[in-house]
């Protein structure tokens, strides 16, 4: 078997690393090593340099309000490389807090607004927001379903979290919601499709519980730098763990 | 005393026991409530009656508490303590109310030593102040109710500067306990068994929480960890580091699953019970022995006579199989249970079992942050999971590498289950409603007695 390798960025792992993010890249792993795929991992953190022509794929997960505060300063000196990074379609997922950070604003729990890096069109607003007529003062916590309207998958996950997001013109949904609350509880989109960019709540993570978003984002890393194999074809012979 | 404090205590007492002898109910919340109703000022009433020690911390707290209140006890203290874990504000209120306090053998004032929820630290500050405070570690909890650590350490602290005299006595090992802005006086205890020598400065892995400096929020290295955020850190960008110890962990001599061997202050000690973490709960209870004047060897003989309290780490017979059930609730106590596996020397077999009701908590994204792949690195010869989250469970082993697992929807047939593994020697690690629905049926079969 000829040999094949990704290179995989966890931005800032160390701190954004509350809600078992890091799972995405044990399923992604699990299913590159299947065919003859090795994944390198690399964490790049506060003061790292993010050079957007290393990595093949990077996950930005979600944090506790401390870390991602000191992680959202620390994210405007890579702002320029990660912009560079998602407009040549390279593959990002982005949850929570991740996802929160690609756009304009958050505002934390305690009403704190944080700067995003704006390469995305989304904000984020709390849950004591007036304009948040449902489920005021509450966080969006339970199982949720979704259905991609692109592929027509559908999605398992958890979600867990207090800030709701509303999405830009330029993204669509990673999903409608079918069953639990989404990005916002309004509106029923769920996570955020932009480009080779997927953004999301869930947990669970992702890409544990939904093999075939995580074959679908392994393809598309490994299209970009093997050109001349069918990945599809290599991914559709292996068993997809979906639950 | 006032009379309306007394006909407070007297009611709380006799409906006390009117639960315990009459409806056979252990509580201290009902009683706590009516005497608190006849007397809100009950507690400041009756804390002349002796000095109070809070523990309080997110792991460990039972145990170190029934610790505390040993190594006093073989120290001459008269002790009043609350050892069901009812460590909300009513249910120490009824222990307090409820108990008869006599004198102390050794003729010092008695002692309180009692385990206190982080939420509830300054409710019972805010009547009571405390001669000491002992903060024993602060972890990642189930998030769907608990939040964040420093959410849970800012509550601890409302409750410390109510009582700006008690000393703080708190795990140094912890970077969190350097934070926060009270006046109190503060020790510190924590672990110091290797030679700088063999010191490997490094960070601490990723899936770490708490790593950042309270300086300038740097990432800490550590010259040595023991186990999660835990450990000699210093900054590398300024002069934050450790504190002093007062107290200190001079050696780990044997650590095995069912036992310990290790030296404070260099006096070599034993604990029966497996688990870095609990040398911490044992180092704990002897830093306060210690503050309190209890003797290095009156401690020593506290914990080697008092076996049975080490109970958590449950071993049962289950036709010739040697059982033993942990408790897993989230991802520092199950690598904590990992690290414990790693030190068994035989043969044996895992049974994980996830539940996601309330009581064990509904996010089970924790379970990706355990370093199952350590696993690996034991005699582990068979895994099977079950609950009602299998399938989270069973994919999480799977992608780390156990292929091969029985899969146990339903425990009904959870003693087949067990009997099914290849090896004798079998860990169950279960989450609290897993463990309950395990019991059950392990009772149903006649393996084990009572409940809990």
């Amino acid at each position: 078997m000829a040999n094949y390798d990704i290179s995989v960025a966890h931005l800032y792992g160390n701190l954004m690393n509350t809600y078992g993010d890091y799972g995405n890249i044990i399923a992604l792993t699990y299913y590159a090593k299947q065919i003859g795929v090795t994944v390198d991992y690399h964490l790049v953190s506060l003061n790292d340099h993010f050079d957007p022509e290393t990595y093949n794929f990077v996950l930005f997960g979600g944090g506790q309000d401390y870390e991602e505060t000191i992680v959202a300063h620390d994210l405007k000196t890579k702002a320029e490389q990660i912009k560079t990074y998602i407009e040549n379609d390279g593959p990002l997922l982005a949850v929570c807090g991740g996802f929160q950070l690609l756009g304009h604003y958050m505002i934390m729990a305690d009403g704190t607004k944080v700067d995003g890096i704006r390469v995305m069109d989304h904000y984020t607003t709390n849950m004591h927001d007036d304009k948040i007529t449902i489920l005021n003062g509450k966080r969006l916590t339970g199982n949720i379903v979704i259905k991609n309207n692109d592929t027509g998958e559908t999605y398992h996950g958890f979600e867990n979290h207090q800030g709701r997001t509303f999405l830009g013109k330029s993204e669509r949904a990673l999903g409608t919601v079918i069953s639990g609350n989404g990005n916002n509880g309004l509106d029923k989109t769920e996570g955020v499709i932009y480009r080779n960019v997927y953004g999301s709540y869930f947990h669970g993570p992702i890409f544990t519980r939904n093999g075939n978003l995580a074959k679908r984002v392994l393809a598309t890393a490994l299209s970009k730098k093997y050109p001349n194999v069918n990945w599809s074809e290599k991914l559709s012979q292996i068993d997809t763990e979906t639950f | 005393m006032t009379l309306k404090s007394s006909l407070a205590r007297a009611t709380a007492k006799s409906s006390y026991w009117v639960l315990r002898h009459i409806l056979h109910r252990g509580g201290t919340s009902l009683p706590g409530k009516l005497a608190v109703a006849i007397d809100p000022d009950i507690l400041k009433t009756i804390q002349q009656d002796f000095d109070l020690i809070i523990v309080t911390g997110t792991n460990g707290k039972t145990l170190t508490t029934a610790l505390i209140t040993r190594v006093l006890q073989a120290g001459g203290y008269e002790v009043i303590t609350n050892p069901y874990g009812s460590n909300m504000i009513q249910g120490i209120t009824g222990t307090l109310v409820t108990t008869k306090v006599k004198s102390s053998p050794n003729g010092k004032k008695p002692l309180a030593v009692l385990e206190v929820d982080e939420a509830n630290v300054e409710k019972i500050t805010n009547a009571i102040h405390p001669k000491m405070f002992v903060l024993t570690n602060i972890f990642r909890d189930q998030l769907d109710r608990y939040g964040e650590i420093y959410t849970t350490y800012d509550k601890i602290i409302a409750g410390i500067k109510n009582a700006p005299d008690a000393l703080v006595l708190a795990n140094g090992d912890s970077p969190i306990f350097t934070r926060g802005d009270f006046t109190n006086t503060r020790r510190y205890f924590g672990f110091n068994h290797i030679n700088p020598t063999d010191f490997k400065p490094a960070v601490a892995p990723i899936n770490t929480d708490g790593i950042l400096s309270p300086t300038d929020h740097s990432v800490l290295h550590y010259d040595f960890i023991t186990y999660a955020n835990l450990g000699k850190y210093f900054s590398t960008t300024d002069q934050f580091a450790r504190p002093e110890l007062k107290y200190q962990v001079t050696s780990v001599d044997q650590l095995t699953p069912k036992y310990s061997q290790f030296s404070i202050d260099n006096t070599p000690l034993r604990i029966e019970i497996g688990g870095l973490y609990n040398i911490y709960n044992a180092l704990t209870a002897f830093s306060v022995g210690r503050e309190f004047g209890v003797t290095p060897a009156q401690i020593k003989k506290a914990f080697e006579s008092n076996a049975q309290i080490f109970g958590r780490q449950e071993a049962i017979n289950v036709d010739g199989k040697d059982v033993t059930i942990v408790l897993i609730k989230n991802p520092v106590g199950a690598n904590s249970v990992i690290d414990m596996m790693l030190t068994e020397t035989d043969e044996f077999s895992l049974l994980a079992l996830l539940n996601a009701n309330y009581a064990d908590g509904i996010d089970t994204s924790w379970i990706w942050d355990a370093e199952f792949e350590k696993l690996h690195h034991t005699n582990i010869k068979a895994v099977a999971t079950g609950g009602e989250r299998y399938q989270d469970l069973r994919v999480r082993l799977k992608m780390a590498g156990f292929a091969e697992q029985a899969v146990y929807e339903d425990l009904t047939k959870i003693v087949a289950a067990i009997k099914a593994l290849p090896t004798k020697k079998v860990y169950i690690a279960a989450t609290y409603t897993a463990m309950l629905q395990l019991r059950e049926q392990l009772k149903a079969a006649g393996y084990i007695k009572g409940g809990f």
